[in-house]
């Protein structure tokens, strides 16, 4: 572990001199948010008014640094859907230099879709952000707007099934996701079996994903980084919203501490999809409990000048329950502590201390048995990073990572059995980075870095030696806090943009990314009992190489926008099951796995229209995603369920009027690689269907349109609402979501298949309010 | 106790019944494959001839008439008593023991060479446990089909000696096509009184349980099975087979015991 970190000293030393030339410059330092609300802006663009090529960009904390020749400038603070503001500027002027721009009307006919990072020239390559305002427009099933379904609208993102909220990104799992919530991992991102997500969009400010590309303080998952900010609530004055919907109702309240200083949020949710089941005929649907509720909270205050201090959490649950005789319950608990302090106008630094845990809890009460089975996965975390903003040309992130994993693999205690109860697994996860952004040239943006992932599993826990097949040759067990193993992975990254004009670019990239915790799932969708488990002796650690060109065009000033990506990624050590493997029961789980590697490419083509009456995009992808894993298909390489050979969408939002806005989705995709039985024989007078390989079918392709219709309530004088209705899968096309094999019911010699969907002509309607 | 099966199956009618899914029978276009051996033997602790079937797998469109494997020899040896049986082809595919003599303890060998093509199976009978009782009890989710609860004492034994069950389940005389199986992990030396999930059963039916007591590999089998039928694994998978040689099927040595009774209104 002693190389890498001598390595990132010594890019850091290299780094150092261009700081150091800056004799005849003087740094600025401020914070730009919206005066409304005083929520901090991120990406907002601070530039010289007569030279736009000089200038820089807010981070996630709404903080800017800029360093410039001496003399007198005028800058000009910018932020779309917000008024643009002057700053003067000189060597001699001391502070002032925090801006609170006012947003631009909303009454305005036009709606502008965000783009705050311009696409051309910034280095980021296979980045997507959303703005929440685009969330809330896009028509999605039960009116429930959501951050993870509006993303699979985008390039390189697909549906892992009709209605729910799992992805995957550039072929890869839907556990190779890393989803954060200020900073804290979300294990689980789904409620209700997958059909809502975890993030109630209320009280969320900015959604960011990287598809397999992230800059270097991001690490641990292959595919993507979904980076979500909640909002910080409002510091100026008290609001109330929330919104009523046919199967869930939220709530949000925010306001000051003591104005300009610091504020709160709060927001709450619960669906009531159980009282749907209490008017079913069927009996056992009408013992049933089906909801889930979630809470999102926020504190932050300013401690002087320089420091910031934040406390979010989030918390969630699901409850599902059938006549006390079986009982599923699931969530996620997150904690973010954060300080943020000011060294000086050049050096920012944010230090966090992070909570994380995802359990289960599955009871089961029948036949005089009460058993109750546990398993939870819980991670402390403590995060520093500083950002040097060392000279116009150069801006330093560098930092470091430490998390403890804790996992309890399940166990089993109740009253009528005999207990199983295995020890805790307990991992730690070090990470230490460094990157730059350095503006090479007018034309050349380069973003490098390289973090250092370092994976220790630690005793307490047995570990199993393995013959091949996969049976137990030896058990080893180490006392608790000794360190059996550790992984080290250099994770390079770098990405660079040349401008070839004023409206042109072109970018090429290339990211390894490192990933030690895996979910290890057999199921057709997300499902909240599958296993996480930290890499061991057997697991090693996943590892994806990723390469990327693309190419970027703004039109109309900025109007529209078009991007084509082409990326071919290698990830080694896949996991998946053997053969009936049994995922429940407590032998080793290693046992049961088989690995290989996967390798995927594709053309990412997005064509977006931000501003205007109508507002949009088309995004269309070619891809191929495969596996090979020892053991399976004759070790030859096949289709992964992830691949879906072209994926297409379209999103259209038209605002008719001052009253009326009308969206719209269309969705078409090849269906994914599936396993169905290709003969059938005879055991014990039953019919068995015979299976000859794994995933060497396809599921039928997909295709479904949604619509949604916003009506603009008259406003009172503190008083707005709207009216949303929407109907999910317009036409009603039957996309399956299972395909079964069986006995024809009505014909002893025959065997029939039969397609399962889910949605069709999901209407709803919801109303939301904010005083 | 299946607990993966009871979560999976909950999640599926609420997923089936809440968002009134819409059900279809569909053409796909499946592909042929290559037949290939079915072999299916039993040998048990009750006294009579025991039969091994060979069969060959069809494509799944093919009506299901499974050609029966003639003229293959097929022997069975008790390797504890030390007694070979060479069975007779009584029926096409069928095939029947003569002096065989099932008994717990002991350890059976199957031999099936069929056209050059031998497949070979070890299995253990283990020691009988009898069933107590039978009997039925209202369904807590209420209605009018009862729960079936087949009752028996796991012998108690230290350390991981499982002992691994295997229930048919027969209503009016037709077997169930639920597949049951469980194992002793977590009612070691237990009475166990837990219901059966099998047919839906109505006042007037008359149901037979067997308890069949199985070595480890065809509980394997048995429950493998279970997962390639109940279709919810994102990879269903041939069910793991305790014979060698590239058949499907299983080769089983069980001890038996059975009750039944007619259910009441």
């Amino acid at each position: 572990m002693n190389n890498p970190i001598k390595i990132v000293i010594a890019l850091m030393v290299l780094l150092l001199p261009g700081a150091l030339k800056a004799q005849t410059k003087f740094s600025i330092s401020g914070t730009i948010k919206d005066k409304k609300t005083g929520e901090a802006l991120i990406g907002a663009t601070v530039k010289v008014a007569d030279k736009p090529a000089i200038g820089t960009a807010t981070n996630e904390y709404g903080f800017y640094s800029l360093t410039l020749p001496a003399g007198t400038y005028k800058l000009l603070v910018e932020y779309v859907g917000y008024k643009q503001q002057e700053l003067q500027v000189s060597p001699d002027k001391k502070s002032g230099f925090d801006v609170a721009l006012v947003p631009e009307e909303t009454q305005l006919n036009a709606v502008t879709i965000s783009s705050k990072v311009n696409m051309v020239t910034s280095a980021q390559m296979g980045m997507e952000k959303l703005d929440i305002k685009e969330i809330n427009a896009v028509p999605v099933i039960f009116g429930e707007r959501d951050v993870l379904k509006t993303i699979q609208l985008l390039p390189g993102v697909q549906s892992v099934s009709d209605g729910n909220s799992g992805f995957y990104v550039r072929g890869g799992a839907a556990d190779q996701n890393l989803i954060l919530l200020d900073d804290a991992v979300v294990y689980n991102p789904s409620h209700l079996l997958g059909f809502f997500s975890t993030f109630n969009s209320d009280a969320i400010k900015d959604v960011t994903l990287y598809k397999g590309t992230a800059p270097a303080q991001f690490g641990g998952r292959l595919s993507s980084v979904l980076d979500v900010k909640m909002n910080d609530g409002n510091d100026q004055s008290y609001h109330v919203s929330g919104g009523i919907g046919l199967i869930a109702s939220k709530l949000e309240v925010e306001g000051p501490i003591q104005k300009d200083e610091g504020s709160f949020l709060v927001t709450a949710r619960r669906t009531y999809a159980d009282v749907f089941l209490k008017l079913s005929h069927d009996t056992t649907l009408k013992k049933s409990s089906l909801y889930f509720y979630d809470l999102n909270a926020k504190l932050n205050y300013k401690l002087g000048k320089k420091d910031r201090i934040y406390l979010s959490g989030y918390f969630g649950q699901d409850d599902l329950g059938l006549g006390g005789l079986f009982g599923l319950n699931y969530g996620n608990a997150t904690g973010t502590l954060r300080w943020n302090h000011i060294f000086n106008d050049k050096l920012f630094s944010n230090t966090s201390l992070i909570y994380s845990d995802y359990d289960y809890n599955i009871g089961i009460n029948t036949g005089g048995i009460s058993a109750n089975i546990q398993s939870i996965i819980r991670d402390w975390n403590l995060k520093e990073e500083l950002e040097y903003f060392a000279n116009p040309s150069n801006s330093i992130r560098f930092g470091f990572s430490s998390v403890y994993h804790t996992i309890e693999p399940g166990n089993i205690t109740g009253t009528g059995i005999t207990n199983s109860t295995q020890p805790d697994n307990h991992s730690l996860e070090n990470a230490v980075y460094i990157t730059d952004s350095w503006k090479a040239s007018s034309r050349l943006n380069v973003d490098y870095g390289i973090r250092v992932s370092a994976f220790s599993v630690m005793g307490g826990a047995n570990l199993y030696d393995l013959n091949p097949d996969g049976t137990v040759r030896d058990t080893i067990h180490a006392g608790n806090g000794q360190i059996e193993q550790t992984y080290v992975v250099p994770e390079p990254r770098v990405s660079a943009s040349y401008t070839l004009n004023d409206v042109s670019s072109l970018k090429l990239g290339y990211a390894r990314n490192a990933q030690y915790m895996h979910l290890i799932s057999n199921s057709t969708t997300t499902n909240p009992t599958d296993k996480w488990v930290g890499s061991d002796n057997n697991i090693k650690p996943e590892i994806a190489d990723q390469g990327t060109l693309g190419y970027f065009h703004s039109f109309k000033n900025d109007d529209y926008e078009l991007s084509a990506e082409t990326y071919f990624k290698y990830m080694q050590h896949q996991i998946d099951y053997r053969d009936g493997a049994n995922v429940f029961d407590n032998t080793p789980l290693d046992s049961k796995l088989l690995y290989g590697d996967g390798r995927s490419y594709g053309l990412e083509l997005y064509f977006k229209k931000k501003v205007g009456k109508f507002t949009g995009w088309i995004s269309y992808t070619l891809s191929r995603s495969e596996i090979q894993m020892l053991g399976v298909n004759n070790n030859n390489w096949y289709a992964s369920r992830q691949d879906h050979t072209h994926d297409f969408s379209v999103v259209g939002i038209y605002k008719l009027n001052k009253k009326w806005t009308v969206s719209s989705d269309f969705v078409f995709y090849t269906g994914g690689a599936a396993t169905f039985p290709s003969g059938k024989y005879e055991v014990n007078g039953q019919t068995v269907f015979y299976y000859t390989s794994r995933d060497g079918y396809r599921m039928p392709n997909y295709n479904r349109l949604d619509l949604s219709f916003t009506k603009q309530l008259k406003p009172h004088k503190k008083y707005t609402s709207e009216l949303v209705y929407s109907l999910y899968n317009a036409y009603g096309r039957e996309n399956p979501y299972i395909i079964n094999f069986r006995q024809d019911p009505n014909d002893a010699s025959k065997t029939q298949a039969v397609q399962y969907s889910l949605f069709r002509w999901v209407p709803s309607i919801s109303y939301n309010f904010k005083f | 106790m299946s607990l993966h099966k009871t979560t999976n199956f909950f999640l599926l009618i609420v997923l089936l019944a809440a968002f009134s899914a819409c059900k279809k029978v569909i053409k796909v276009d499946l592909n042929s494959s290559l037949a290939r051996y079915v072999v299916q033997g039993n040998v048990t602790d009750v006294a009579g001839t025991y039969t091994v079937t060979i069969t060959k797998t069809i494509n799944f469109d093919q009506d299901n008439i499974f050609p029966a494997v003639s003229g293959a020899m097929v022997v069975i040896t008790d390797a504890t008593a030390g007694v070979t049986d060479t069975l007779a082809e009584t029926l096409p595919g069928n095939y029947t023991t003569h002096v065989l003599v099932g008994t717990p303890g002991h350890t059976y060998k199957l031999y099936v060479n069929a056209a050059n093509n031998v497949f070979t199976a070890t299995s253990t009978m283990p020691p009988l446990v009898t069933l107590d009782s039978l009997y039925t009890k209202p369904s807590p989710f209420g209605g009018s089909h009862p729960q079936l609860v087949p009752v028996y004492t796991d012998p108690a034994l230290v350390g991981v000696h499982y002992h691994y069950y295997h229930f048919m389940e027969y209503k009016n005389d037709t077997a169930s096509d639920n597949v049951i199986v469980r194992n002793d992990a977590l009612i070691n030396g237990r009475v166990v009184n837990q219901p059966i999930g099998g047919d839906q059963l109505s006042p007037g039916d008359s149901v037979a349980v067997y308890l069949e007591c199985i070595d480890s590999s065809v509980y394997q089998y048995y429950s493998t099975l279970q997962q390639t039928n109940n279709q919810n694994s994102a990879t269903p998978a041939n069910p793991l087979t305790n014979l060698t040689g590239g058949a499907l099927g299983y080769f089983s040595a069980h001890t038996s015991s059975v009750k039944s009774l007619i259910v009441r209104p």
